[in-house]
Protein backbone atom coordinates (compact mmCIF):
# COMPACT_ATOMS: atom_id res chain seq x y z
CA UNK A 1 0.00 0.00 0.00
CA UNK A 2 1.52 3.31 -1.21
CA UNK A 3 1.57 5.83 1.01
CA UNK A 4 1.29 8.53 -0.83
CA UNK A 5 -1.90 11.12 0.18
CA UNK A 6 -3.83 10.74 -3.69
CA UNK A 7 -3.19 7.04 -3.87
CA UNK A 8 -4.54 6.59 -0.13
CA UNK A 9 -7.75 8.51 -1.52
CA UNK A 10 -7.91 6.08 -5.05
CA UNK A 11 -7.66 3.48 -2.71
CA UNK A 12 -10.20 4.44 -0.31
CA UNK A 13 -12.56 5.43 -2.65
CA UNK A 14 -11.89 1.29 -4.26
CA UNK A 15 -12.85 0.48 -0.67
CA UNK A 16 -9.31 0.24 0.98
CA UNK A 17 -10.14 -0.03 5.11
CA UNK A 18 -6.48 -0.07 5.74
CA UNK A 19 -5.74 2.95 3.42
CA UNK A 20 -8.46 4.83 5.24
CA UNK A 21 -6.83 3.66 8.31
CA UNK A 22 -3.21 5.20 6.89
CA UNK A 23 -4.89 8.36 6.19
CA UNK A 24 -5.89 8.62 9.37
CA UNK A 25 -2.51 7.70 10.87
CA UNK A 26 -1.41 10.64 9.04
CA UNK A 27 -3.66 13.31 9.44
CA UNK A 28 -5.48 12.69 12.81
CA UNK A 29 -2.91 14.73 15.54
CA UNK A 30 -3.41 17.70 13.48
CA UNK A 31 -6.56 17.88 11.94
CA UNK A 32 -7.73 17.26 15.75
CA UNK A 33 -5.65 20.06 16.89
CA UNK A 34 -7.26 22.56 14.70
CA UNK A 35 -10.88 21.27 15.69
CA UNK A 36 -10.43 21.70 19.38
CA UNK A 37 -8.35 24.92 18.63
CA UNK A 38 -12.05 26.35 16.82
CA UNK A 39 -14.13 24.17 19.95
CA UNK A 40 -12.58 24.18 22.85
CA UNK A 41 -13.99 20.56 23.90
CA UNK A 42 -11.98 17.59 23.35
CA UNK A 43 -15.49 15.48 23.15
CA UNK A 44 -17.16 17.49 20.46
CA UNK A 45 -13.86 17.83 18.89
CA UNK A 46 -13.07 13.47 18.83
CA UNK A 47 -16.48 13.26 17.25
CA UNK A 48 -15.97 15.92 14.49
CA UNK A 49 -12.84 14.55 13.76
CA UNK A 50 -14.86 10.79 13.46
CA UNK A 51 -17.41 12.71 11.08
CA UNK A 52 -14.06 14.36 8.94
CA UNK A 53 -12.70 10.97 8.29
CA UNK A 54 -16.40 9.06 7.53
CA UNK A 55 -16.49 11.50 5.03
CA UNK A 56 -13.52 10.80 3.68
CA UNK A 57 -14.59 7.34 3.76
CA UNK A 58 -17.81 7.84 1.55
CA UNK A 59 -16.25 10.65 -0.25
CA UNK A 60 -12.85 9.48 -1.39
CA UNK A 61 -14.58 8.79 -4.72
CA UNK A 62 -15.39 12.41 -5.29
CA UNK A 63 -11.62 14.42 -5.10
CA UNK A 64 -10.89 14.93 -8.15
CA UNK A 65 -6.99 15.85 -6.97
CA UNK A 66 -6.88 19.34 -8.09
CA UNK A 67 -5.90 20.08 -4.91
CA UNK A 68 -3.84 18.65 -2.13
CA UNK A 69 -5.38 15.95 0.06
CA UNK A 70 -4.31 17.88 3.17
CA UNK A 71 -5.94 21.08 2.07
CA UNK A 72 -8.95 19.27 1.37
CA UNK A 73 -8.94 16.83 4.51
CA UNK A 74 -8.63 20.52 6.57
CA UNK A 75 -11.42 22.37 4.48
CA UNK A 76 -13.76 19.12 5.52
CA UNK A 77 -13.12 19.68 9.09
CA UNK A 78 -13.11 23.67 8.50
CA UNK A 79 -17.07 23.20 6.90
CA UNK A 80 -17.79 21.34 10.02
CA UNK A 81 -17.06 23.13 12.84
CA UNK A 82 -18.78 26.31 11.29
CA UNK A 83 -22.10 23.72 11.34
CA UNK A 84 -21.56 23.15 14.62
CA UNK A 85 -20.72 26.34 15.14
CA UNK A 86 -24.16 27.22 13.15
CA UNK A 87 -25.82 24.71 15.53
CA UNK A 88 -24.65 26.05 18.90
CA UNK A 89 -25.55 29.58 17.75
CA UNK A 90 -22.66 30.20 19.74
CA UNK A 91 -22.15 33.90 20.28
CA UNK A 92 -19.20 34.94 18.05
CA UNK A 93 -16.40 36.10 20.49
CA UNK A 94 -15.12 39.45 20.17
CA UNK A 95 -12.36 41.43 19.30
CA UNK A 96 -12.58 43.27 22.40
CA UNK A 97 -9.13 42.63 24.68
CA UNK A 98 -10.26 40.22 27.36
CA UNK A 99 -9.85 41.43 30.85
CA UNK A 100 -6.68 39.62 32.79
CA UNK A 101 -7.41 37.04 35.31
CA UNK A 102 -6.45 37.12 39.02
CA UNK A 103 -3.30 34.61 39.34
CA UNK A 104 -2.53 35.15 43.01
CA UNK A 105 -0.92 31.63 43.59
CA UNK A 106 2.23 30.97 41.57
CA UNK A 107 5.83 30.78 42.09
CA UNK A 108 6.78 27.07 41.62
CA UNK A 109 9.24 25.96 38.93
CA UNK A 110 8.14 26.23 35.53
CA UNK A 111 4.93 28.55 36.56
CA UNK A 112 6.19 31.21 34.29
CA UNK A 113 6.18 28.40 31.27
CA UNK A 114 3.00 27.72 32.39
CA UNK A 115 1.81 30.58 32.93
CA UNK A 116 3.13 31.60 29.19
CA UNK A 117 1.44 28.79 27.67
CA UNK A 118 -2.28 29.43 28.79
CA UNK A 119 -1.73 33.26 28.12
CA UNK A 120 -1.16 32.34 24.61
CA UNK A 121 -3.78 29.88 24.57
CA UNK A 122 -6.78 32.19 26.28
CA UNK A 123 -5.77 34.71 23.69
CA UNK A 124 -6.09 32.85 20.91
CA UNK A 125 -9.61 31.01 22.05
CA UNK A 126 -10.67 34.99 22.50
CA UNK A 127 -10.12 35.54 18.84
CA UNK A 128 -13.03 35.19 16.02
CA UNK A 129 -13.54 32.28 14.45
CA UNK A 130 -11.85 33.57 11.07
CA UNK A 131 -9.10 35.16 12.94
CA UNK A 132 -8.57 31.62 14.84
CA UNK A 133 -8.73 29.82 11.71
CA UNK A 134 -6.24 32.14 10.05
CA UNK A 135 -3.41 32.22 12.98
CA UNK A 136 -4.15 28.15 13.56
CA UNK A 137 -3.34 26.70 9.98
CA UNK A 138 -0.50 29.85 9.90
CA UNK A 139 1.54 28.44 13.02
CA UNK A 140 0.15 25.04 13.73
CA UNK A 141 0.29 23.63 10.11
CA UNK A 142 2.79 26.32 8.69
CA UNK A 143 0.54 26.09 5.45
CA UNK A 144 0.90 28.81 2.94
CA UNK A 145 -1.49 31.56 2.14
CA UNK A 146 -2.46 29.68 -0.87
CA UNK A 147 -3.52 26.01 1.47
CA UNK A 148 -5.24 28.31 3.97
CA UNK A 149 -7.41 30.33 1.24
CA UNK A 150 -8.17 26.79 -0.17
CA UNK A 151 -9.10 25.19 3.23
CA UNK A 152 -11.44 28.61 4.25
CA UNK A 153 -12.69 29.11 0.63
CA UNK A 154 -11.73 32.57 0.72
CA UNK A 155 -9.52 34.75 -1.79
CA UNK A 156 -5.86 35.15 -0.33
CA UNK A 157 -5.91 38.92 0.32
CA UNK A 158 -8.68 38.37 2.70
CA UNK A 159 -6.32 35.53 4.79
CA UNK A 160 -3.60 37.95 5.24
CA UNK A 161 -5.87 41.04 5.97
CA UNK A 162 -7.17 38.76 8.88
CA UNK A 163 -3.89 37.25 9.73
CA UNK A 164 -3.16 41.12 9.70
CA UNK A 165 -5.85 41.47 12.10
CA UNK A 166 -5.53 38.38 14.24
CA UNK A 167 -1.94 39.58 14.90
CA UNK A 168 -2.50 43.25 16.29
CA UNK A 169 -5.29 41.54 18.56
CA UNK A 170 -2.99 38.94 19.56
CA UNK A 171 0.05 40.78 20.48
CA UNK A 172 -1.93 42.92 22.34
CA UNK A 173 -3.86 40.30 24.33
CA UNK A 174 -0.21 39.08 25.20
CA UNK A 175 0.96 42.32 26.15
CA UNK A 176 -2.12 43.22 28.14
CA UNK A 177 -2.22 40.06 30.19
CA UNK A 178 1.49 39.85 30.54
CA UNK A 179 2.06 43.56 31.85
CA UNK A 180 -0.86 42.89 34.34
CA UNK A 181 1.21 40.61 35.73
CA UNK A 182 4.16 41.99 35.94
CA UNK A 183 5.67 43.84 39.05
CA UNK A 184 5.44 47.26 39.28
CA UNK B 1 5.76 45.14 -9.79
CA UNK B 2 7.62 47.02 -6.78
CA UNK B 3 4.56 46.15 -3.73
CA UNK B 4 3.76 47.95 -0.93
CA UNK B 5 5.49 48.10 2.47
CA UNK B 6 1.57 47.23 4.02
CA UNK B 7 1.75 44.10 1.27
CA UNK B 8 5.16 43.24 2.36
CA UNK B 9 4.01 43.56 5.87
CA UNK B 10 1.41 41.36 5.27
CA UNK B 11 3.62 38.46 4.60
CA UNK B 12 5.21 38.30 8.49
CA UNK B 13 3.38 34.96 9.42
CA UNK B 14 4.76 33.15 6.10
CA UNK B 15 7.89 34.81 6.66
CA UNK B 16 7.48 33.23 10.43
CA UNK B 17 6.71 29.85 9.23
CA UNK B 18 8.90 29.67 6.45
CA UNK B 19 6.77 29.42 3.79
CA UNK B 20 7.45 33.04 1.65
CA UNK B 21 8.87 32.40 -1.93
CA UNK B 22 12.74 33.68 -1.72
CA UNK B 23 11.65 36.94 -3.59
CA UNK B 24 9.10 37.45 -1.09
CA UNK B 25 11.28 36.75 1.87
CA UNK B 26 14.52 38.73 0.95
CA UNK B 27 11.91 41.76 0.20
CA UNK B 28 10.78 41.27 3.77
CA UNK B 29 14.00 40.47 5.40
CA UNK B 30 15.23 44.06 3.68
CA UNK B 31 12.24 46.24 5.10
CA UNK B 32 12.65 44.49 8.60
CA UNK B 33 16.49 45.78 8.33
CA UNK B 34 15.00 49.30 8.06
CA UNK B 35 11.65 48.58 10.77
CA UNK B 36 12.55 48.03 14.24
CA UNK B 37 8.96 47.17 14.93
CA UNK B 38 8.13 44.74 12.47
CA UNK B 39 11.32 43.42 13.50
CA UNK B 40 10.51 43.10 17.01
CA UNK B 41 6.94 41.85 15.86
CA UNK B 42 8.25 39.11 13.73
CA UNK B 43 10.51 37.68 16.93
CA UNK B 44 7.27 37.71 19.24
CA UNK B 45 5.37 36.18 16.45
CA UNK B 46 7.77 33.46 15.76
CA UNK B 47 7.84 32.49 19.69
CA UNK B 48 4.31 32.24 19.14
CA UNK B 49 4.58 29.49 16.77
CA UNK B 50 7.28 28.00 18.70
CA UNK B 51 5.02 28.45 21.79
CA UNK B 52 2.02 26.65 19.72
CA UNK B 53 3.86 24.46 18.07
CA UNK B 54 4.96 22.86 21.33
CA UNK B 55 1.18 22.09 22.71
CA UNK B 56 0.51 18.78 22.63
CA UNK B 57 -3.34 18.41 22.22
CA UNK B 58 -4.32 14.41 22.98
CA UNK B 59 -6.12 13.19 20.10
CA UNK B 60 -8.09 10.34 20.30
CA UNK B 61 -5.39 8.41 18.13
CA UNK B 62 -5.68 4.16 17.95
CA UNK B 63 -9.37 4.46 20.15
CA UNK B 64 -10.53 6.79 17.66
CA UNK B 65 -8.70 4.58 15.03
CA UNK B 66 -11.39 2.00 16.48
CA UNK B 67 -14.11 3.58 16.22
CA UNK B 68 -13.81 4.68 12.62
CA UNK B 69 -13.06 1.27 11.46
CA UNK B 70 -15.93 0.01 13.20
CA UNK B 71 -18.62 2.94 11.78
CA UNK B 72 -17.06 2.07 8.41
CA UNK B 73 -17.94 -1.28 8.75
CA UNK B 74 -21.98 -0.52 9.64
CA UNK B 75 -21.44 1.57 7.05
CA UNK B 76 -21.53 -0.89 4.67
CA UNK B 77 -19.23 -1.85 1.17
CA UNK B 78 -17.13 0.86 -0.14
CA UNK B 79 -17.37 4.49 -0.10
CA UNK B 80 -20.08 5.86 -2.70
CA UNK B 81 -19.23 7.08 -6.19
CA UNK B 82 -21.25 10.45 -6.97
CA UNK B 83 -23.36 8.98 -9.67
CA UNK B 84 -24.59 5.76 -7.58
CA UNK B 85 -25.76 7.81 -4.79
CA UNK B 86 -29.23 5.20 -5.15
CA UNK B 87 -27.38 2.73 -4.74
CA UNK B 88 -25.16 3.40 -1.32
CA UNK B 89 -28.65 4.68 -0.15
CA UNK B 90 -29.98 0.94 -0.77
CA UNK B 91 -26.58 -0.39 0.94
CA UNK B 92 -26.81 2.14 3.89
CA UNK B 93 -30.43 0.99 4.64
CA UNK B 94 -29.37 -2.84 4.52
CA UNK B 95 -26.31 -2.13 6.52
CA UNK B 96 -28.59 -0.22 9.38
CA UNK B 97 -31.21 -3.34 9.32
CA UNK B 98 -28.08 -5.94 9.42
CA UNK B 99 -27.07 -3.66 12.72
CA UNK B 100 -30.22 -3.46 14.15
CA UNK B 101 -30.43 -7.22 13.79
CA UNK B 102 -27.05 -7.61 15.62
CA UNK B 103 -27.81 -5.41 18.57
CA UNK B 104 -30.86 -7.49 19.26
CA UNK B 105 -28.78 -10.88 19.53
CA UNK B 106 -26.11 -9.42 21.72
CA UNK B 107 -28.31 -9.81 24.73
CA UNK B 108 -27.12 -13.33 26.45
CA UNK B 109 -23.96 -13.40 23.90
CA UNK B 110 -21.43 -15.62 25.90
CA UNK B 111 -17.93 -13.55 25.04
CA UNK B 112 -17.47 -12.10 28.64
CA UNK B 113 -18.90 -8.76 27.20
CA UNK B 114 -16.48 -6.81 25.15
CA UNK B 115 -17.74 -7.62 21.76
CA UNK B 116 -19.70 -4.61 20.22
CA UNK B 117 -22.38 -4.43 18.47
CA UNK B 118 -22.46 -4.92 14.57
CA UNK B 119 -18.51 -6.50 14.79
CA UNK B 120 -18.37 -9.74 13.41
CA UNK B 121 -14.74 -10.26 15.63
CA UNK B 122 -14.63 -13.67 14.14
CA UNK B 123 -14.23 -12.83 10.83
CA UNK B 124 -11.74 -9.83 11.46
CA UNK B 125 -10.03 -10.08 14.46
CA UNK B 126 -7.00 -12.28 15.24
CA UNK B 127 -6.01 -11.42 18.76
CA UNK B 128 -7.72 -9.56 21.90
CA UNK B 129 -5.66 -7.59 24.01
CA UNK B 130 -5.46 -5.17 27.39
CA UNK B 131 -3.66 -2.19 27.37
CA UNK B 132 -1.96 -2.13 30.57
CA UNK B 133 -3.70 1.27 32.55
CA UNK B 134 -0.34 3.59 32.60
CA UNK B 135 0.41 2.82 28.92
CA UNK B 136 -0.23 6.46 26.68
CA UNK B 137 -1.84 6.20 23.17
CA UNK B 138 1.52 7.19 21.84
CA UNK B 139 2.79 4.04 23.03
CA UNK B 140 0.41 1.83 22.35
CA UNK B 141 0.48 3.25 18.66
CA UNK B 142 4.08 2.66 18.21
CA UNK B 143 3.32 -0.56 19.51
CA UNK B 144 0.78 -1.40 17.40
CA UNK B 145 2.61 0.33 13.96
CA UNK B 146 5.65 -1.98 15.25
CA UNK B 147 4.22 -5.41 15.09
CA UNK B 148 1.88 -4.45 11.55
CA UNK B 149 -1.74 -4.57 13.42
CA UNK B 150 -4.54 -2.23 14.09
CA UNK B 151 -7.34 -2.30 16.83
CA UNK B 152 -10.40 -2.68 14.67
CA UNK B 153 -13.14 -2.44 18.03
CA UNK B 154 -13.21 -1.98 21.03
CA UNK B 155 -13.04 -1.36 23.93
CA UNK B 156 -15.89 -3.30 25.51
CA UNK B 157 -17.18 -3.13 28.95
CA UNK B 158 -14.02 -4.92 30.29
CA UNK B 159 -11.14 -2.89 28.32
CA UNK B 160 -10.35 -5.44 25.69
CA UNK B 161 -9.40 -4.10 22.20
CA UNK B 162 -9.55 -6.59 19.13
CA UNK B 163 -7.04 -6.23 16.90
CA UNK B 164 -6.14 -7.40 13.43
CA UNK B 165 -2.88 -8.23 12.35
CA UNK B 166 -2.20 -6.91 8.98
CA UNK B 167 -0.07 -9.35 7.52
CA UNK B 168 -1.95 -13.04 6.85
CA UNK B 169 -0.86 -16.31 8.41
CA UNK B 170 -0.94 -17.72 11.65
CA UNK B 171 2.99 -17.39 11.77
CA UNK B 172 2.50 -13.46 11.44
CA UNK B 173 -0.09 -13.61 14.18
CA UNK B 174 2.10 -15.50 16.49
CA UNK B 175 5.03 -13.19 16.08
CA UNK B 176 2.65 -10.49 16.74
CA UNK B 177 1.13 -12.10 19.96
CA UNK B 178 4.86 -12.66 21.21
CA UNK B 179 5.82 -9.13 20.62
CA UNK B 180 2.86 -8.21 22.48
CA UNK B 181 2.95 -9.27 25.13
CA UNK B 182 6.88 -8.98 25.88
CA UNK B 183 5.77 -5.04 25.57
CA UNK B 184 4.58 -5.69 29.07
CA UNK B 185 4.68 -1.72 30.64
CA UNK B 186 2.12 -1.28 27.42
CA UNK B 187 0.00 -4.33 27.27
CA UNK B 188 -1.96 -6.11 30.37
CA UNK B 189 -2.87 -9.62 28.31
CA UNK B 190 -2.86 -11.06 24.92
CA UNK B 191 -5.70 -13.98 24.31
CA UNK B 192 -6.26 -15.17 20.12
CA UNK B 193 -9.62 -14.49 19.06
CA UNK B 194 -10.18 -17.43 17.11
CA UNK B 195 -9.91 -19.31 20.47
Amino acid sequence: MGDNPHQLIRQIADGDTRALAALYRAYERPVYRFIVSRLNDPHEAADILHDVFMDIWRGAASFEGRSQVRTWIFGIAYRKVIDMHRKRARVTVTDDVPEPADAAEGAEAGYAARQEAEHLRFCVDALKDDHRVAITLAFYEDMTVAEIAEVAGVPEGTIKSRLHHARKLLLHCLSGRIGARSPA
Amino acid sequence: MTRSRAEIEQDLPFAVNGTLSDADLAEFTALTESDEQLRAEFEAMSAIRARMQAEDARSPGEIGLARLMRDVDHDGAAPAAPNRTWIWQLAAAVAVAAFLGETLFLDGADDGGFQLAGVHHAETADLVVSFAPGATEDQIRTLLVGVNAEIVSGPSALGFYRLVVIDEGQAAIATAADALMAATSVVESVVDAQN
